[in-house]
């Protein structure tokens, strides 16, 4: 991927509304065919990144281009390769499903063949909702309907702004199962949300962002291996009312009253010396479980740190 | 994957270059605009026309209008041009201007401001379209006063379709404006309430401004309305207060005038990109 030239490069983006900086200075490559997730919390910046490029937001400074084209200067052929499925629903009540995609792919110079319809409707689940008039839709209804509208003129980069917001589980799954299809194909995918579970899923690469500083961009497994951890709990037989000094040495801790035994080490470090030297103090074991640190836990202490 | 290296060596055409495709964006937004009005055609067309033909039925019927004259027309065919024109000039305002707010209000222009349209194809779709609604009402209103007159007058035929023509491209224009700007339902009817209803009865519709009073007369020349009244008058009954050619030239500063303020407004981002 990194000899690749960027499919998406930003520069120096920097936004300011009044005194309020949305995007200060932000520097981002985006790789063809990979799912990049941008996460932070509200107000971070997110939706005015994704706004900067895809045309919804006029930069105060900086650039970024797409496919090589700036989105400014040659904003026809940007607009042309990027598809946007925005964070607010929006629908025209005057139109059927099949007409407003019908719209949306004429917009782009598109006409929307029968056969690209029903692979659309029928991926998003809205074949039976072809000729119904989008007031009728559910609220998961409408938002697959935008992704649809997002992906009628066959985008190559397609920005999802908070996908799966207020979409059931099972549905959130078919969404995902679509965006890894999607990519399979080829499309690039940029991806903001709070489900922090949605970029662990889905994303190759995640950017961590907060008042509008990317704080942090990096593969996904590489910082989930960098940053993350493994715990080893040991449920003893017997609860003990003090650390065996080997165990303590080697940075284990009690806790539930003396019945369990926890050893927290570095995700590539091996666990299995600390369980021989548990057995070899003569403690009798009960039960072992492992567990590793989710993506949310090294957010929630990344954003803590500003990113350090 | 995208192959992007290949794509960069030549200009990448990712939508087949063709004058169909290269048409298809205004076309589709001009479309869509037709589409919407004529989903509610007792909203966009028939009311407009019951409440000039109503005008029609007042003033040149019920109250004395029948038999009376100015300037030797008879007043019921008098009024005529000035409903036509009631109707485009308000008719063309609306359009733009609550579809714009409309797509504001309910977020639908993010598929515009994301689409690849040019500025001024969007100006161009949405005033064609508002035009057509405009002149679909000015027509059938012209139907029913022919009934209603029991003959056709059409005296300058390049004048009559001229006048309500270039008005419905204004007003389109004005309305896209307005629309734009719009933060709120009550500005979207500040112009028609403040500025069009007022000038267009005071515009000659129901009067020959040339009788009037000398301050009045000279205060109604200030009036844009009378102008496009009185040209249209011109086009149907041959004869006119103002020089038609002049009101003419006129009308078509306006008209460029605001369409390229909406092209400005629309690049600009102004009141619709963050």
């Amino acid at each position: 991927m990194p000899d690749r030239a960027p499919v998406v490069r930003i520069e120096g983006l920097t936004k300011r509304y009044g005194p309020l900086v949305a995007l200060d200075s932000v520097s981002l490559d985006i790789q063809a065919g990979e799912i990049f997730a941008l996460l932070g919390p509200n107000g971070a910046g997110k939706t005015t990144l994704i706004g900067c490029v895809s045309g919804l937001a006029i930069p105060t400074a900086g650039s970024a281009t797409v496919l090589g084209w700036d989105t400014r200067k040659d904003y026809r052929k940007t607009r042309q390769v990027v598809g946007l499925v925005p964070q607010e629903i929006n629908f025209d009540p005057f139109f059927t499903v099949e007409e407003t995609l019908r719209f949306q792919a004429g917009y782009f110079g598109v006409k929307l063949e029968e056969a690209k319809l029903v692979e659309i409707l029928e991926a998003l689940d809205l074949g039976r909702k072809r000729k119904a008039g989008a007031r009728e839709l559910s609220g998961g209804m409408k938002r697959r309907l935008l992704i649809g509208k997002a992906l009628v003129h066959d985008p190559k980069v397609l920005f999802l702004d908070e996908p799966t917001a207020g979409v059931d589980v099972e549905l959130r799954r078919d969404l995902w199962a679509y965006v890894r299809r999607l990519r399979e194909r080829g499309t690039t995918i940029v991806l903001t949300t709070h489900y922090l579970e949605e970029a662990q899923e889905l994303a190759d690469r995640v950017g961590m962002i907060d008042k509008g500083r990317l704080l942090l961009v990096e593969e996904k497994d590489r910082l989930l291996s960098r940053l993350g951890h493994k715990t080893l709990r040991l449920t003893l037989r017997e609860p003990i009312a003090e650390l065996p000094r080997a165990l303590a040495d080697v940075g284990a801790a009690l806790s539930e009253g003396g019945g369990v035994i926890e050893i927290t080490r570095p995700v590539e470090a091996e666990l299995g010396s600390a369980l021989a030297l548990a057995v070899d103090v003569g403690l009798v074991v009960r039960d072992i479980d492992t567990r590793r640190s989710d993506l949310e836990e090294i957010y929630v202490q990344l954003l803590a740190k500003g990113g350090e | 994957m995208i192959g992007l290296e290949a794509r960069r060596a030549g200009e990448p055409e990712l939508v087949e270059r063709s004058p169909r495709n290269e048409f298809r964006g205004p076309w589709t937004l001009f479309e869509k605009e037709v589409r919407r009005f004529l989903r509610v055609p007792g909203q966009t067309i028939v009311s407009p026309v019951i409440t000039t033909v109503l005008y029609l039925v007042v003033f040149g019927y019920a109250l004395g209008g029948r038999g009376r004259e100015v300037n030797g027309i008879p007043y019921l065919s008098f009024i005529v041009p000035g409903l036509v024109m009631l109707g485009v000039i308000s008719n063309s305002f609306l359009n733009t201007s609550s579809s714009m707010f409309i797509m504001k209000l309910q977020e639908t222009v993010v598929d515009l401001l994301v689409s690849p349209l040019r500025y001024g194809e969007i100006v161009a779709a949405m005033v064609a379209a508002a035009s057509v609604r405009a002149l679909v009402v000015g027509l059938l209103t012209w139907a029913v006063a022919i009934v209603a007159q029991g003959e056709v007058l059409l005296a300058h035929v390049g004048y009559a379709i001229a006048f309500p023509v270039l008005t419905s491209v204004g007003l389109s224009a004005l309305g896209l404006f307005v629309g734009i700007w719009a933060e709120k339902f009550e500005h979207v009817n500040l112009v028609p309430t403040f500025v069009i209803t007022p000038l267009t009865f005071l515009g000659g519709v129901f009067y020959d401004v040339g009788q009037l009073p000398g301050v009045f007369a000279t205060l109604s020349h200030f009036n844009p309305v009378l102008y496009l009244v009185e040209g249209f008058r011109y086009g149907l009954l041959g004869t006119s207060a103002i020089e038609p050619a002049f009101s003419l030239a006129g009308l078509v500063v306006f008209d460029a005038g605001l369409v390229l303020l909406c092209m400005a407004v629309l690049r600009s981002g102004w009141k619709l990109r963050s």
